[in-house]
């Protein structure tokens, strides 16, 4: 009994022996970019980043990755396969891009359907977005508007947080989270919600910005992130500090393999990721069985 | 066939775009009954048109309703004071509300 205690401080004790994917929470948990903050910071920090970008976040997004951001979301839908009827939530989704294209796609589905058939469950729709920036959800609802997305309340807006969501257990065909993950103070508190909230057969996608390890590109996409993008946020959105974040951020969120060990930890099962652009962004997924 | 006729009437109904008012109480009735609950407690919620929030009473915190949104943050959430709820339920606040 002594034994398997001493064993237990020595194990706690040194981070290395524990597996990767803990010490690697902690780290995420708190670091702010390549800065130190405690948790509570975190979360404080981000929330002032994107009530910053929020007004420029779109189209930031067009300039910062040469429109590619618009082919990623759409691989993302392809690989999530919106039915009618279907209850979807989007965490972090703030501006409203993957819900927009979740409603298009189920549209799409209609559309083909109603020839032969009338698609009844089609008022059953039901998409969430949620993000815990009320910034990011205003300008999303005004899109929204804009695109004549309003008439059949299939979009719900939520202000709420990734790692305790205020939906039902089980009540979700999809989730989906884009650009967002690498933002939350508690990964595992995301992933773990997510897998509550999913119903059985549900499926778990992640579109996040990766690693690249491919020789020379690495070296392009480092100077390209670090010097082109600040500089690109100054310009037009006077906001340095942001783009440095989010640079940073993205070099200190996990590997692909890490990432998909704790979306496996969290209960998934069939995680894969597949790599974009060498690497520049990955999509991965889960389902819940 | 006339099964889509009536979802088709009842998608109208229901659909009242974004501005805030009378229509967003459907929505929310509808969404509460179904798949929103308090992210502290995971209990139901309850609407409530005059303050514009959204109330746990499992737990007696209220979160408001901005701008047609439901802040569902749990920091966002107000411990209810000695509030008289139509219900009649006036002290059940201080007693119940231990997170």
């Amino acid at each position: 009994m002594a034994l398997q205690r001493t064993i237990r401080k020595l194990i706690n004790s040194q981070n290395y022996l524990l597996p990767r994917g803990a010490a690697f929470l902690h780290s995420h948990a708190t670091s702010f970019g390549f800065t130190e903050v405690n948790e509570e910071e975190k979360r404080k920090l981000v929330g002032n980043v994107f009530s910053s970008v929020a007004s420029n976040y779109d189209l930031m997004n067009d300039l910062m990755s040469v429109g590619l951001h618009r082919l990623w979301k759409d691989k993302l839908i392809s690989k999530l396969g919106p039915f009618p009827g279907m209850k979807h939530l989007d965490v972090a989704g703030g501006t409203g891009d993957i819900a927009f294209r979740v409603l298009e796609s189920i549209r799409g589905v209609s559309h083909k359907a109603m020839h032969d058939s009338f698609a009844e469950t089609e008022g059953q729709t039901q998409i969430f977005i949620c993000d815990i920036n009320p910034n990011m959800l205003n300008i999303g609802k005004k899109r929204a508007t804009e695109r004549g997305y309003t008439k059949n309340s299939y979009l719900h807006w939520v202000e709420g947080d990734a790692e305790a969501l205020s939906f039902e257990d089980g009540s979700m065909d999809g989730y989906t989270i884009g650009f967002g993950i690498r933002n939350v103070t508690h990964i595992e508190k995301a992933l773990a919600e997510a897998y509550r909230v999913l119903k059985q057969g549900g499926r778990f996608l992640c579109l996040e910005l990766s690693h690249v390890e491919l020789p020379i590109f690495k070296e392009l996409y480092d100077y390209y992130s670090f010097s082109i993008i600040p500089t690109m946020g100054e310009l037009v959105a006077g906001d340095k500090e942001s783009y440095q974040y989010l640079v940073e951020s993205i070099r200190q969120f996990p590997k692909q393999d890490v990432f998909a060990q704790m979306i496996v930890d969290a209960g998934f099962q069939a995680v894969e990721y597949e790599n974009l652009v060498g690497g520049v962004v990955a999509i991965h997924s889960g389902l819940k069985l | 066939m006339a099964r889509g006729v009536f979802s088709l009437l009842f998608r109208t109904g229901i659909g009242s775009g974004s501005g805030g008012g009378g229509g967003n109480g459907d929505v929310f009735g509808k969404l509460l009954s179904d798949i929103l609950v308090c992210p502290l407690s995971r209990q139901a919620l309850r609407y409530c048109p005059d303050s514009q929030s959204l109330i746990s009473d499992s737990i007696g915190v209220s979160f408001p309703i901005i701008n047609g949104i439901p802040c569902l943050v749990p920091k966002d959430g107000k411990i209810l004071e000695d509030q008289i709820k139509s219900t009649g339920n006036d002290d059940s606040a201080g007693a119940d509300s231990g997170i």
